[in-house]
């Protein structure tokens, strides 16, 4: 029988875990949901922005929340340079041709991580202490809270910018669909360059998060895209709302899986939901089922 | 001033003598006699993962097999040739490999690689080959009994000598300070079963409580439900064997959701030097079982040492594990090389399954299915400390080991 002191810190555990998981699905819902592409890179991109707050940390000691900034700034250039060279030559040609241009790029960013930095696992310090609060039902981890905050004012902040710019409402006419956009004086291939560095930002923001968390090697691109598709489809395509409920879903999921059945099925136990959700509900929890053209 | 070279036992020594002088005065008929030859070439094939998941102990792999290499050709009278390449970390390149170097070379050996996964890939290559294969950082048991190996040799502990030596450790804390709680976190393998079922069943005969048992994925990047589960359950004793990079992410969580055990062995996951660069002082305490670990002595212990700094123009004083671990192996090939008196596989094959090895990591012989025979091989537990591993258990007069420190303190008092 698991104690109810367990079930409870597995669920702190895993709301927590699961700010992060939203942040980085949010970006590839945003490029999904506007580009139509899946972007199979972003997992790597969240590696890179990882990376860069990692090495800001271990050159100056400057602190990753801090570095993300950094990160974020750089792998937006790297989204309008990807879009403006790479991506303008696939997008609308069909799934296909986005989908190897971006299994390439990832490769070709593990590959660097690897020949740069080496296979070792590094990891960041969030500069505050390792102790915490106890709530008497579950103890509060001080680093989990605030990476915690931290993505939940990136989604809201994310939220605001979509609702109440120009650019953002833009986007959103785009994503409603894309020819009347056009017929409407909207700029859609410039709002395929934001998006996607938004996008790309977002990753580089949630691999900053997760590196102080969780030591970062080259190889963890997949793993975190597999996470960020399932959050994805758990809330819906395009739903800032659902990326976070789906995010703290399938954190809390992992966990009470891990703690029912093992550590060993914790991937299982998302992975399920995440087929559940598709087969029941394919739209996700807060997708609309519908848009597009 | 101590020597590195002194005994650990005046018995061990004195069986390490005889066994030396042995096997010398095999070597002694075979070359001098000129029933060996001398003029041929031994060819040695291996890899090591110089990059991919276990980069990070291809370069100590690499330097102990070439440390071992020049001492073969000092040695035995003729040309050693060592043909290394990168395996990637891969079993599948790994096995690519050895199929290009055997095909365009007149390999007489195999050497292994890293990690139960690579190593088990290249030595299902040599049986195949029917050629002697020589594999480190294997622990696991169950190929070796399970798939008839006749021509696989692992001079390294094995999950019992690890469930061994743990126990051994164990006995170095005062009976009345010796902690009671264990907690083993299994990864699901066939090793992580295993070496589970080791520590349960050993630890639990003297006494101990295993009071959790609970697996984790290898690759698993949350451990926050095992830590839950530990703090819950008491554990005062952690033991696992993850990965490098499992290990690392497991300790950093620890210290987020600030607990700790009192004793912390985290077998082949603290024993690359990424351990101490990505942890710091947060990896001290931990405990590994690498092999062979700075402190032992006799041997050739110092002479490795001095070869070391020498060749690798270093003033470390505490090599990395991996370096003495490979070196180790090329020991026993070398004295098996002698004892056969040929190149042949089959004499090699039969040097190894007859003859006594003296290493540095003792003196120990092979059962008909490789594995060091059972009791022989003493399982060196080392334990981090201050940026360096350093020997734990057994106890050695060399100042490159350490008292055993028990208990880790919490995080708030390091």
């Amino acid at each position: 029988m698991v104690a109810g002191e367990l079930v409870s810190q597995s669920i702190v555990n895993g709301i927590l875990l699961g700010g992060i998981y939203a942040v980085a699905a949010l970006g590839l819902s945003l490029v999904f949901g506007i580009m139509d592409i899946v972007n199979l890179a972003h997992g790597h991109m969240l590696m890179v922005g990882a990376y860069v707050a990692i090495l800001v940390f271990a050159a100056t000691g400057i602190t990753p929340l801090v570095g993300m900034f950094l990160a974020m700034g750089l792998l937006f250039v790297f989204g309008i340079v990807l879009q403006k060279v790479l991506l303008k030559h696939v997008v609308g040609e069909g799934i296909e041709q986005p989908i190897i241009v971006l299994f390439g790029l990832a490769l070709i960013l593990q590959n660097i991580g690897q020949l740069v930095l080496g296979g070792d696992a590094r990891t960041a310090d969030l500069g505050i202490p390792g102790d915490g609060i106890d709530l008497g039902f579950a103890f509060l981890s001080l680093p989990r809270t605030v990476t915690f905050v931290v993505a939940v004012v990136l989604i809201g902040a994310t939220w605001a910018f979509l609702q109440y710019t120009k650019t953002g409402q833009a986007i959103r006419a785009t994503a409603q669909n894309r020819k009347a956009a056009r017929y409407m004086g909207i700029d859609t291939d410039r709002i395929y360059v934001i998006t996607l560095a938004v996008g790309t930002a977002l990753a580089g923001a949630a691999g900053a998060l997760l590196s102080m968390l969780f030591p970062i090697n080259p190889f963890v691109g997949w793993s975190y895209l597999l996470k960020a598709f399932a959050v994805v489809v758990l809330g819906g395509v395009g739903s800032i709302l659902g990326t976070l409920v789906g995010g703290v879903i399938l954190g809390v999921s992992e966990n009470l899986g891990a703690l029912y059945l093992g550590g060993g099925y914790r991937n299982v136990v998302s992975l399920l939901i995440f087929l559940g959700v598709l087969l029941l509900k394919p739209e996700g929890l807060f997708g609309s089922g519908g848009g597009g053209e | 001033m101590v020597n590195d070279d002194s005994p650990v036992s005046r018995r061990s020594y004195l069986k390490g003598t005889a066994g030396a002088a042995a096997v010398a005065s095999l070597a002694g008929c075979a070359f001098s006699g000129g029933g060996g030859g001398g003029d041929d070439t031994l060819t040695i094939a291996g890899t090591v993962p110089e990059t991919g998941s276990f980069s990070s102990l291809g370069q100590d792999l690499r330097r102990g097999y070439e440390l071992g290499q020049a001492r073969m050709s000092e040695q035995l009278d003729r040309d050693v040739e060592l043909i290394l390449q990168d395996d990637e970390s891969d079993a599948q390149t790994l096995r690519q490999n050895l199929q290009q170097i055997t095909s365009n070379n007149d390999v007489d050996m195999i050497w292994g690689s890293f990690s139960s996964l690579l190593v088990t890939a290249g030595s299902a290559f040599a049986e195949n080959q029917n050629l002697p294969f020589l594999g480190i950082a294997f622990a696991y048991e169950e190929p070796h009994r399970n798939d008839n190996y006749e021509w696989t040799y692992a001079p390294f502990p094995k999950s019992r000598d690890v469930a061994r030596s743990t126990l051994g450790t164990l006995e170095l804390i005062p009976e009345s300070e010796r902690p009671t709680n264990v907690g083993i976190w299994e990864p699901n393998s066939g090793w992580g079963r295993e070496q589970a079922e080791y520590w349960e069943n050993r630890l639990g005969e003297e006494g101990y409580d295993i009071v959790l048992r609970e697996t984790f994925e290898i690759g698993s990047q949350d451990f926050s439900t095992l830590i839950s589960q530990s703090q819950n359950a008491e554990v005062e004793v952690l033991l696992s064997n993850p990965t490098p990079p499992g290990g690392i992410t497991a300790v950093n969580q620890m210290q987020s959701n600030n607990w700790s055990p009192q004793m912390l062995k985290f077998v082949r996951g603290a024993d690359p030097s990424a351990w101490w660069s990505a942890l710091g002082e947060a990896g001290a305490y931990a405990l590994m079982c690498p092999g062979w670990v700075p402190g032992l002595t006799g041997n050739g212990n110092q002479r490795l040492r001095e070869a070391y700094t020498s060749e690798y123009e270093t003033e470390s004083e505490f090599m990395p594990v991996n370096v003495g671990g490979s070196y180790n192996l090329t020991q026993v090939a070398l004295q098996a090389v002698q004892a056969a008196g040929s190149t042949e596989a089959e004499a090699i094959r039969d040097a190894l399954r007859s003859e006594t090895f003296q290493t540095v990591i003792g003196e120990f012989g092979f059962e008909d299915n490789g594995l060091p025979a059972e009791g022989d091989l003493t399982a060196p537990t080392g334990q981090w400390w201050d940026g360096a591993q350093r020997l734990a258990y057994p106890n050695t007069d060399s100042d490159r080991s350490l008292d055993f420190r028990y208990p880790i303190p919490p995080w708030g008092e390091r």
